[in-house]
């Protein structure tokens, strides 16, 4: 007896909670991005090579590439992100090419929104991380 | 009688300093002796190499494993290309590649790898492209009793799988899976031997990659595909070449393509210019996406390139060990 008791307590503590799904955003990266900063391996690039002119710009689905540097691909094409509220990985699908996926953050820093991209687009031992921001 | 004090005197202190060095040894860990390696080898052949090791036990401590660390160039892929076996007259076995899964207990967080990385470095070689490949017992010592353990480690590493022909400082280091690289007031619990001569790879196909001599240019990173951005360092230090005292250096390069063709490069403008990296170095340094300093076409990729370093008339020309001969430089990743 004791235990149904014990047992229909738990229950019903647990009926009591009710996690209310937080409202976070679909994550919106439209626009047009500058590299604002690059390393390779480590190493800062940032001053040593001329990003000035590099742009991508995200559309609704997807992206085009200006005055091209070495990224993850090398063609205009589609983007998906994994998951449009929390995304951890973006993928890029050149057209006519296979799809290609890599980590991504997209922290707020000093209230501007970045997008942080790690790739290695020659030897799969050398890393690249190009951190953008929206460019004006 | 005199003299036989004398002798006697004598033999008291070769025993003091015997219990001297004794405690000396009890105290410090494990040493690495010495190491019998070969001078030379050609690239794909097995290279045996001993490397005999000390380690007297004392106090209470363990069991633990003995750890063992190999410096080597990444090109040899050494971690699937090498079998260690031991002998020791408490019992023989073998050594294992240490999982990155299993951590130093005083790593910090870092794989034993990184660990010997962060601790021991490139073990005096010049080009960032050597790995420490890290190994354990697969039998744990108690450090009870005073026993000491004179181990020899058989190495067998097949060399150059990347094909390269190399001059190389091999690097060893032992310790115990309990202390890592660490001392204290009991002594230090680890040994490490780093090469004193440079081994020799010959007969391979590939460029001759010498981590021991400082070369006149070097590429960072030093294994790199035609779509990265590559360092070209000149230093000037290395020695002196026509191009001493020039205020401005730059690179005239020509490149070599999948389908067959070649491009060459070699204008003194801003896009070849070398900047020196302080006012007075003597190191100046370009970076630069190859698919685009050379312009190749979207079906084209850079195999190779050949350079030299020219001074701002493109009439003085230094090319590899200050000849006339230019230098190379292979685009490939293994």
């Amino acid at each position: 007896m004791l235990l149904i008791a014990v047992f229909m307590m738990a229950v019903s503590s647990c009926k009591t909670e009710k996690i209310v799904p937080g409202s976070e955003a679909p994550k919106d990266i439209a626009g047009n991005w500058r590299v604002i900063k690059a390393t390779r391996n480590g190493t800062d690039l940032t001053s040593i090579i001329d990003f000035s002119q590099f742009r991508i710009s995200f559309t609704d689905k997807g992206y085009t590439l200006v005055n091209k540097l070495p990224f993850l691909i090398s063609k205009d094409g589609a983007f998906a992100l994994d998951d449009p509220q929390y995304p951890f990985k973006i993928t890029f699908t050149a057209t006519g090419d296979k799809p290609v996926s890599t980590a991504f953050t997209y922290p707020i820093v000093n209230g501007k929104r970045q997008l942080s991209i790690t790739f290695s687009p020659g030897c799969t031992n050398n890393t690249y991380v190009y951190v953008l921001e929206k460019a004006n | 009688m005199r003299s036989y004090l004398h002798i006697k005197g004598k033999n008291l202190w070769k025993l003091c300093a015997l219990v001297v060095l004794g405690i000396a040894l009890a105290c410090c860990g494990e040493q690495i002796t010495s190491v019998d390696q070969p001078a030379t080898a050609a690239v794909g052949s097995v290279v045996p190499i001993t490397v005999h090791c000390d380690i007297p036990t004392v106090g209470d401590g363990g069991p633990d494993y003995l750890i063992f660390g190999f410096l080597v160039p990444k090109g040899w892929k050494a971690a699937q290309n090498t079998t260690i076996t031991y002998t020791s007259k408490q019992g023989n076995g073998t050594m294992s590649l240490i999982p990155d899964g299993t951590l130093p207990k005083k790593g910090d967080g870092l794989t034993w790898s990184a660990y010997m990385k962060k601790t021991f470095g490139n073990g005096g070689n010049l080009i960032d492209d050597m790995e420490w490949v890290a190994y354990q017992t697969d039998k744990a010592y108690s450090h009870t009793g005073g026993v000491e353990f004179i181990v020899d480690l058989n190495i067998k590493t097949k060399v150059g799988a990347d094909n390269n022909n190399m001059l190389v400082k091999l690097g060893y280091t032992i310790t115990d899976s309990g202390n890592g690289f660490t001392s204290d007031g009991n002594g230090t619990y680890y040994s490490v031997l780093l090469g004193n001569t440079c081994f020799e790879v010959t007969g391979g196909s590939g460029d001759l990659v010498d981590f021991c001599n400082p070369q006149l240019t070097t590429i960072d990173p030093p294994k790199s595909l035609d779509n990265d951005f590559v360092t070209l360092t000149f230093d000037g230090t290395v020695t002196d070449t026509q191009l001493s005292g020039a205020s401005e250096v730059y690179l005239c390069a020509k490149a070599y393509t999948s389908d067959g063709k070649t491009i060459n490069v070699c204008e003194q403008t801003s896009k070849t210019l070398l900047k020196q990296t302080t006012a007075t170095s003597k190191k100046y340094q370009l970076t630069f996406w190859p698919r685009s300093f050379f312009n190749a076409g979207d079906t084209q990729t850079i195999t190779r390139m050949e350079y030299f370093l020219t001074d701002k008339t493109g009439k003085v020309k230094v090319g590899y060990g200050n000849t006339d001969a230019p230098f190379t430089y292979t685009f490939k990743c293994g």
